[in-house]
């Protein structure tokens, strides 16, 4: 028990010091068992070749280097940079471009209703998403559908059998998914930017580009971060759609890092190599919250 | 702010044709999983009759009783546990004072941006090694300890804002800082907590890379993971997979039907797990 | 939600990350070493109560109906037996099978897939227990040729194939063959094919009719394996490509797989197969050739039974000989391993079963149900029609030991390699020559790695 110190605090202030840890030490006992140990121990593992059987041998940073050499698993992170596109940049400027011709009109009747319809996708299971997404693209699917039924049955194909198309395909889910996110974040965030702005700027004569960028855009910045941390975040650990519909394939042209990590550790029994894609696919992440993070005006802790 | 009627029409003709674009996939799963079997192509098509039978056959084949029962039991056990820690948690960490209180609040914070691949692989073998995987617990434990991160800060957030006066008056009172905060804090605060449930029990319901890897046993399988089998098995059988997708999202859906609300705001939050 | 300054985050984790020590990862696990010391019996009756948990892929149709029949044989005969019965796709036992047996309440009985990346895989890691006197008492080492027991048997680290102990024995033959639609074949004045030539010459006016030649659907790369090692045994022989899969002789890149390569290839181009076959899963494709839209289909025979069904007598089972030969040689061999796990606690029931399995009775029943027995029991008079095909082929390929195994045995990794070079190939993305470089690139490094 500390019993002086600087100041004259009181001394049940003191006391309740070590209360509080009482109150956070089960969360942080379960947080650090579970998750915090596991991973630092991904970090140890991926220093090592290991088949999950037997001991392991020392690979250093073998399995580092295998990430440069291998065209796999050097392709898997460049799908990743391609799924970014159309998960983040594509919804992100859709939603912009959207939510300028809709910014003046935020207090429409019925906006309530769009919105909770708009979301709705957010809620539904990624397998269950995924598993649509795979009749909508099949042979008979919604797509060629489509293009049957607009003369162009010639582009008709089976989508997810691609080498071209199904990486793309797999993407356009990502950007069916976050256009609707980003469209209501957006749109909440105008809904707060005072009416008055946009009269003023009105009554100087500003067109739709001009208001857009002095009065919807400036104000948005947050709403754009939490938009692109979210769905830059969400491309670059895409595992459950690309599992679903194509397992990487055709060929391996839709492989991703995060499918990549799943597969060598639990099918191929390559846990260091795995261990190695994991770290690597979580320091991207983290770099990358970072960075969209940075501009942020209200992160100031 | 007036704008004028072909305007509004215009804004109308705009958020009708995302919302359009955002729920034809939707509409789609609905029309099939209606679909009679044979018919069914993947397509969007008016069924020519309506087989609500889909969904009683998609029940019985994708063993859909099972894999629901699990979904439950995981669900309400990840929910309860991590709203008990973390409000726990977040009145330690805003209002009460101890040493390293703040490197222990970041340290929980970086789960807030971890990705499961970034522990689950050596989470697998510790939990073999306990005996773990093949057990509720072994879907329980990781997912409680993933929520934990949001949970804390949510609970947290909301502590710090409650109104210092009220915790100091029932202080003077005598009361405990554990009563304080079961019983003067955490109820005013339902909505928030509320919020949280619904977000927590919604990534859970949700969840596919955890069940995949920690359990192989067929009773244990949680719904998304019956159905990426279910969809393997009967990979053309596409009024049966929709009538199964939408029983897998059916739970989620309903809630978020009551709820939007808080789904909505919690999400838009940037709140991930 | 992230308004935290993310660098101070990161710091506490980095600090976090360093204060870990630890050893290598897997020295400390301790497993049982894989001993089969203690006498082995017949008695299953005195064993008490005793659930047995089994995985098997009889999923479908009348395999699965039969399964589920031998199951309740076989306690109505012990009632003290539970069967736990899992029952799985093929594709959903490779992806889970591995952790199964990895855990503490491994099931006691599973079918497993030969070759390295499985049985080889499971072997080495101690997962699954040696047979050898089991196969002594139940007699399995007769009743089963020398061919089919060498495909079952591993070296004790799994590391050489068809060598050491007996790790499961198995209950259906497979051979990879093409089923044809007769109806069609006529409509077309074609004749059915014994040959590569033949079968080409066939598909030729087949398409030419405006009518489908073969029906392929790869999605899930496993029918890539099949299409391709059927086209292959056809242009190397059965010699060749056996040497090629235990890696005792030849190479991938060898001119016999680069026509192999090269053939199918050119069938994706002339449009003898089902367009975009990387996108069409291989249940649409078996429906396609059901209903009646494609003359031929190239698969395994536990495709005979929905094939007799749907088709009934139009429909026919053929496997094609090299050049200058008549002997019929083609992909195959037997169903997946029943195989016992390391960690079931009753051994002696285990072996019981997969004995009720696999012995007479069960193959007959098998083959009454539309199946192909891993042994046709002498004077079975098969269903006319694609039974009695497939059993005519049985005989001639055991006799003529000209089935050559399934392509992916090769390595660990061939699995993946072979299916996706397959799909790559019949893109068109990919050269026959670097097609056969992969493969043979594959097999050198598992060969370096031994």
């Amino acid at each position: 028990m500390v019993t002086s110190g600087p100041g004259a605090r009181p001394r049940a202030r003191r006391r309740r010091s070590w209360l509080g840890l009482a109150f956070v030490a089960p969360a942080l006992l379960v947080f650090i068992v579970f998750l915090g140990v596991p991973l630092a121990q991904s970090l140890w593992y991926s220093l090592w070749h290991w088949d999950g059987f037997s001991t392991a041998t020392w690979a250093g940073l073998s399995n580092y280097t295998a990430l440069l050499h291998d065209d796999g698993l050097r392709t898997s992170f460049g799908h990743a940079g391609v799924l970014v596109i159309f998960y983040a940049v594509l919804p992100v400027t859709i939603a912009l471009g959207l939510t300028a011709i809709l910014s003046r009109s935020i207090r429409l009747r019925g906006v309530g209703v769009f919105r909770t319809l708009l979301f709705l996708p957010q809620v539904i299971a990624s397998v269950v998403v995924a598993s649509t997404w795979v009749a909508i693209y099949s042979p008979n699917g919604l797509v060629n559908q489509l293009l049957r039924a607009v003369g162009l049955g010639s582009f008709a194909r089976a989508w997810l059998g691609d080498f071209t198309f199904a990486l793309p395909a797999i993407g356009f889910i990502g950007t069916w998914l976050g256009i609707g996110l980003c469209l209501v974040l957006f749109l909440s965030g105008v809904s707060s930017i005072d009416t008055e702005v946009f009269e003023a700027a009105r009554l100087d004569g500003a067109g739709i580009f001009t208001e857009f960028r002095a009065i919807t855009l400036p104000a948005l910045r947050g709403q754009i971060v939490v938009a692109l941390t979210l769905t830059v975040i969400g491309a670059i650990k895409t595992f459950d759609l690309v599992y679903v519909t194509t397992r990487g394939g055709p060929g391996g042209s839709t492989t991703v890092p995060a499918y990549e990590a799943y597969s060598k550790a639990f099918q191929q029994r390559e846990v260091g190599q795995a261990a190695a894609i994991a770290v690597v696919l979580t320091a991207l992440i983290l770099l990358v919250s970072v960075v969209i993070n940075r501009f942020n005006p209200k992160d100031d802790g | 702010m007036k704008i004028s009627r072909l305007e509004a029409g215009f804004n109308y003709a705009v958020l009708s044709l995302f919302t359009i674009s955002a729920l034809l996939p939707l509409v789609g799963v609905v029309l099939s999983a209606l679909t009679p079997r044979a018919e069914a192509t993947g397509g969007l098509a008016i069924p020519s009759s309506l087989a609500w039978s889909n969904f009683k056959a998609a029940w019985a084949e994708g063993h859909f009783t099972v894999y629901m029962r699990s979904s439950v039991i995981v669900t309400v056990a990840v929910v309860a546990l991590t709203v008990a820690l973390a409000s726990a948690a977040g009145y330690g960490f805003a209002r009460l004072d101890f040493p390293g209180s703040t490197p222990l609040f970041f340290l929980l914070l970086i789960g807030l941006m971890l990705p499961a691949e970034a522990f689950i692989i050596p989470l697998y073998y510790n939990l073999r090694g306990m005996g773990l995987t093949n057990t509720y617990w072994g879907l329980i434990a990781p997912q409680v300890a993933q929520s934990l991160a949001f949970g804390t800060f949510w609970m947290r957030n909301n502590f710090k804002q409650f109104p210092t006066s009220i915790i100091e008056a029932a202080r003077l009172d005598g009361a405990s800082e554990w009563r304080l905060m079961w019983q003067v804090a955490l109820p005013a605060l339902r909505p928030a907590v509320l919020t949280m449930c619904l977000l927590l029990g919604m990534w859970t319901w949700n969840e596919f890379l955890i069940p995949l890897v920690m359990v192989t046993d067929e009773s244990l399988r949680t719904a998304p993971l019956g159905m990426a089998f279910f969809q393997g098995r009967r990979s053309t059988d596409y009024a049966l997979l929709a009538a199964g997708g939408m029983i897998v999202a059916a739970p989620v859906v309903i809630a978020y039907a009551f709820a939007q609300k808080h789904f909505v705001r919690g999400m838009l939050g940037g709140a991930s797990r | 939600m992230k308004a935290v300054h993310l660098s101070r985050v990161l710091a506490v984790g980095v600090v976090g990350a360093l204060g870990l020590t630890a050893c290598a990862p897997g020295s400390g696990s301790s497993k049982p070493a894989a001993s089969s010391s203690s006498a082995v019996s017949k008695d299953v009756a005195g064993a008490g109560d005793v659930t047995l948990t089994v995985w098997d892929v009889n999923v479908e149709g009348s395999g699965n109906d039969t399964q589920e029949a031998l199951n309740k044989a076989f306690t109505d005969k012990y009632p003290n037996v539970t069967i736990k019965r899992v029952a799985r796709t093929f594709a959903d036992i490779k992806t889970t099978l591995g952790l199964a047996l990895d855990s503490a309440d491994a099931p006691d009985v599973v079918q497993a897939n030969q070759g390295y990346p499985d049985m080889g895989t499971f072997v080495s890691g101690n997962l699954l227990r040696p047979l050898n006197d089991y196969s002594t008492l139940y007699g399995w080492d007769t009743t089963f040729p020398a061919g089919q027991l060498a495909i079952n048997t591993f070296s004790s680290d799994g590391k050489t194939w068809q060598k050491g102990n007996l790790y499961g024995v198995s209950q259906t033959g497979e051979i990879v063959g093409v089923y044809y639609n007769k109806k069609l074949l006529d409509q077309a004045g074609a004749t059915v094919p014994t040959t590569l030539p033949e079968l080409e010459a066939a598909m030729a006016k087949v398409k030419a009719a405006g009518i489908l030649p073969l029906s392929f659907g790869n999605s899930e790369g496993w029918p890539g394996i099949h299409e391709f090692g059927v086209v292959q045994s056809a242009t190397a022989g059965a010699d060749a490509v056996k040497g090629l899969v235990t890696g005792s002789g030849g190479k991938w890149t060898d001119d016999a797989t680069v026509a192999a390569a090269t053939t199918l290839q050119s069938w994706a181009s002339n449009g003898y197969l089902t367009p975009d076959s990387g996108g069409v899963a291989p249940d649409a494709a078996r429906d396609a050739f059901t209903k009646g839209q494609a003359a031929f289909y190239i698969s395994g025979t536990w495709n005979a039974a929905p094939v007799a069904e749907a088709l009934g007598t139009d429909a026919g089972f053929t496997v094609l000989s090299p050049k200058g030969t008549t002997t019929p040689t083609s992909t195959g061999g037997i169903g997946l391993a029943w195989a016992m796990s390391t960690a079931s606690k009753h051994p002696d029931v285990a072996a019981a079963y997969i004995d009720w399995v696999t012995n007479a009775d069960a193959e007959l029943a098998m083959l009454k149900s539309g199946n192909l027995a891993a042994v046709v029991p002498s004077g079975y008079t098969p269903t006319p029609g694609v039974q009695a095909d497939v059993v005519d082929y049985w005989n001639k390929v055991n006799a003529a030991d000209s089935l050559t195994p399934y392509l992916d045995y090769t390595t660990t990794t061939f699995y993946d390699t072979i299916t996706s070079n397959v799909q790559e190939l019949v893109a068109q993305r990919i050269t026959p020559q670097a097609f056969t470089q992969a493969l043979q690139a594959d097999a050198d490094k598992f060969a370096a790695g031994k």
